[in-house]
């Protein structure tokens, strides 16, 4: 091959697959509204105040963006907007042993991230981020489980507590709280948090039957 | 070795300039990994510290392709700089920007308050991965570059000899400026953002950044070894050919998970699994080259344009391709794989290159036949072994986060801080090490030319 035909196949090669791209590009384009619900002033807005408070530089969202916290494509999935407002305006309220600084977020700019935030969990990310395929399986193979562990798994309170290492770190670690707190305090507690702790961004369980409450309560208990 | 035209003596601004930030890139990259331990270490928050660190490379990356540039036209045009006031003005004009864009980055990190809404952009920090620096400095940089690709076009018409090696420099410089472009306005859906976001930042480092990368190689192993142009160009054109034909569409691997449709998945798998091949054909070249080669006075020039060429192919090819499958990557998509890649990549394809080019270049600059040489060895080592170190520790990290989080669905701050500990107080071990490697860089640099040159052989001094 001579130079000058190495050359030509070197610019109008890139030339043909820089146009493919465009082409798909635009199909992309075409197709996107289909795939996220309509974007509302308040979503909008949401995503400026991400900007502004430069959240990229932490977290990943979309799995892009900082290695350094949490992704934030589908937390609002995982945690109640009441949680996640006070934690925005304030992390250590919420999490003694929070790292993520207090910004001076304001109310209002608190609720319009979470409906940016609420906005991104219903993407259409082809799947992603992927359900944990071995804690699935372990489930399945899983000795019986009383009715509070199953409660305790299907209200979702793993993802802030965790038991033996597994969950989530921002609510107190409840590995031993049967020797922590009594069955009064528990049962009440589960009623209505802030009446037990002032500012408390645990959600209410009160919607529950006595007897749900009493299973869970049994299960606290049984954690020594 | 002396340059021929006195002009070439201007990359010497751009090069100390890039000197410099790199040292400063390296430093805040220590404060990044302590603050992975102890998150309030420094009076500014990780993202600002983490800004700093990314931004402060890129810049100093292009200062010195600046630079080099601003060498290689007039050595490949024969003639002087079309102006050397206006790449004065240019210089200064960059260094004065990135200042302010700094002192912003900073005022925010102590009053996020600041970063206010000015006509409808961000004054101080555009809250965007890499390209965070605000609108206005978007514009200032675009003429700055706009300024530069005047001046080395310019210079090139004077002679018209239109070289294969600085064509196809001053094309993907030029496919690199308008690269910029995507990343300049606002979209309000985060998709849209991500997906013009990915134009910017793989089309810069797996296209145009690769394409100019390919031409400095051929320019390198030309004037080290002096093989004829002939044939490094003919290589030159098939590697930058097969970059652009598998990265272009590579492009695809970002395009998975974003909210943008399926097909990517075949695009982007397909296209960016063949991305390493090129990269291959570099390393290829840079072996047939340097044994063919008779006489190498600048064996610290060639030891790093060889070393350039491997670690671009280990970084970029190799510790790309391992995630770059979407079945892979469903798992391993914003994990600690993506920063150990992140870091080989750029360290093997552009920090090594420019480097190179200073060791190629800086001593015709300085006026020097031979120079001492040992200590472009060692910082070399210094920096190699700390950095590969670094990578198999974050890789370390990844795997466990990938293996406990995404697989076992433990919690993200569960594995950051029990687990994946070790790791973090390794790298901030390490990092140490290459900070020691560029200090003894950047003795160097303003060293050679300034001091005798001693008896010994400096490729007997090695050892
Ligand atoms: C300096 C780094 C940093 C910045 C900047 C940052 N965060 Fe965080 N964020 C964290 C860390 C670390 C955590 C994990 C919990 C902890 O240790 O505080 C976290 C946790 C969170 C959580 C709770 C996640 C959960 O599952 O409970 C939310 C929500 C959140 N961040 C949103 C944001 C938003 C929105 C922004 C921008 C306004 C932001 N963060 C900016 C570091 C940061
Ligand atoms: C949105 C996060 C969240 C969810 C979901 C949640 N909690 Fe909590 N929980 C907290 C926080 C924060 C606290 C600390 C404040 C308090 O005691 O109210 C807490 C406290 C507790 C305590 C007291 C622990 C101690 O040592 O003081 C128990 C017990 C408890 N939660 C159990 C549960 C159970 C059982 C569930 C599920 C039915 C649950 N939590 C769901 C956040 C949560
Ligand atoms: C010199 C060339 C390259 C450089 C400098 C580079 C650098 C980077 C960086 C910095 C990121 C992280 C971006 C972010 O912050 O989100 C990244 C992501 C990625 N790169 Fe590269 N890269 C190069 C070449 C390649 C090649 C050749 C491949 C594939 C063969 C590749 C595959 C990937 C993939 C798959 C990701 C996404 C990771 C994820 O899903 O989190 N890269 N690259
Ligand atoms: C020439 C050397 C270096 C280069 C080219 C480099 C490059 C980068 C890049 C591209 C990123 C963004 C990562 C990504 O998105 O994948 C990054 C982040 C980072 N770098 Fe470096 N870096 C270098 C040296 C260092 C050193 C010596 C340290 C300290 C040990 C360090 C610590 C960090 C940390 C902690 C982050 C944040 C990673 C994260 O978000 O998880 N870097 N660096
Ligand atoms: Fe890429």
């Amino acid at each position: 091959m001579s130079n000058k035909a190495a050359r030509n196949l070197f610019i109008f090669g890139s030339l043909f697959f820089f146009v493919i791209l465009v082409i798909l590009t635009f199909d992309t384009l075409a197709k996107l509204p289909k795939r996220a619900p309509e974007i509302t002033e308040e979503v909008n807005a949401g995503k400026m105040v991400w900007h502004k408070y430069d959240c990229i530089g932490c977290h990943t969202i979309l799995g892009n963006g900082s290695y350094f916290a949490p992704d934030m494509t589908k937390v609002t999935e995982r945690k109640p907007k009441e949680y996640l407002k006070q934690f925005l305006m304030d992390p250590k309220s919420v999490n003694p042993k929070a790292s993520m600084p207090k910004f001076g977020i304001t109310s209002e700019e608190a609720e319009k991230l979470i409906a940016f935030l609420d906005w991104i969990s219903k993407v259409d990310t082809n799947g992603w981020p992927p359900k944990p395929i071995l804690a699935t399986a372990a489930g399945v193979a899983g000795r019986e489980l009383t009715s509070g562990q199953r409660l305790y798994q299907s209200l979702g309170c793993s993802n802030c507590h965790m038991i033996n290492g597994i969950g989530g770190t921002t609510g107190p670690d409840l590995t031993h709280v049967g020797s922590k707190k009594d069955r009064v305090w528990l049962f009440g507690h589960f009623k209505d948090p802030k009446a037990y702790v002032p500012n408390s961004v645990m959600p209410g369980f009160g919607h529950l039957s006595e007897q749900e409450l009493n299973d869970l309560t049994d299960y606290m208990i049984a954690l020594k | 070795m002396t340059i021929k035209h006195e002009s070439q003596k201007i990359a010497q601004n751009f090069y100390t300039f890039a000197v410099l930030l790199f040292l400063v890139q390296v430093a805040i990259g220590i404060i990044a990994a302590i603050q992975f331990i102890k998150p309030d270490f420094f009076i500014l928050n990780f993202n600002i510290i983490r800004s700093l660190h990314i931004n402060a490379l890129v810049v100093w990356l292009l200062v010195g392709l600046m630079g080099a540039t601003y060498y290689v036209v007039p050595e490949e045009s024969e003639t002087e700089l079309w102006s050397i006031p206006l790449a004065k003005f240019q210089f200064w004009a960059t260094v004065i920007a990135v200042t302010a864009v700094v002192l912003g980055y900073i005022w925010m990190g102590l009053n996020p308050q600041a970063n206010t809404l000015v006509f409808g952009t961000r004054l101080l920090n555009e809250g965007r991965e890499y390209i965070e620096a605000p609108r206005w400095a978007d514009i200032l940089i675009v003429v700055s570059v706009l300024v530069f690709l005047l001046n080395n076009f310019m210079t090139m018409l004077k002679t018209k000899k239109w070289t294969g090696i600085q064509g196809t420099l001053l094309g993907g410089l030029t496919f690199l400026a308008l690269m910029y472009l995507p990343g300049m306005f606002y979209t309000q859906s985060m998709v849209k953002d991500q997906f013009w976001w990915w134009w910017v930042v793989h089309l810069w480092v797996e296209g145009s950044w690769e394409v100019i990368a390919g031409a400095l190689l051929a320019f390198m192993l030309m004037k080290v070894t002096g093989v004829k142009r002939e044939v490094v160009e003919k290589w030159m054109y098939i590697e930058v050919g097969l970059v652009l034909f598998t990265g272009i569409l590579g492009l695809g691997h970002h395009y998975y998970w974003i909210g943008t449709p399926g097909y990517w998945l075949w695009v982007g798998g397909i296209f960016s699994a063949l991305e390493p091949v090129p990269l291959l054909v570099m390393v290829w070249d840079a072996f047939r080259t340097t044994r063919e080669a008779r006489v190498v006075t600048n064996k610290a020039g060639l030891y790093y344009t060889v070393a350039h060429a491997i670690f671009n192919f280990v970084g970029a090819g190799l510790w790309g391709v391992i995630h770059t499958l979407p079945q892979v990557n469903k798992w391993t998509h914003g994990t600690q794989i993506t920063t150990a890649h992140g870091h080989l990549a750029f360290y093997g394809a552009y920090v090594l290159l420019i480097l190179s080019m200073i060791y190629v270049t800086l001593p015709a600059i300085r006026g020097v036949k031979e120079y001492n040489q040992s200590r472009a060895f060692l910082s070399f080592w210094w920096m190699t072994i700390s950095m590969i170190f670094i990578v198999l520790t974050i890789t370390g990290a990844g795997m466990v986060q990938t293996y406990m989080e995404r697989l076992m669905g433990l919690d993200y701050v569960a594995v950051k801080t029990t687990y994946n500990m070790w790791f973090w107080i390794l790298r901030a071990i390490f990092g140490v090490g290459f900070l020691i490697g560029v200090g003894i860089f950047v003795k160097d640099y303003f060293k050679i030319g300034k001091e005798p040159v001693p008896a010994v052989s400096p490729a007997a001094e090695k050892a």
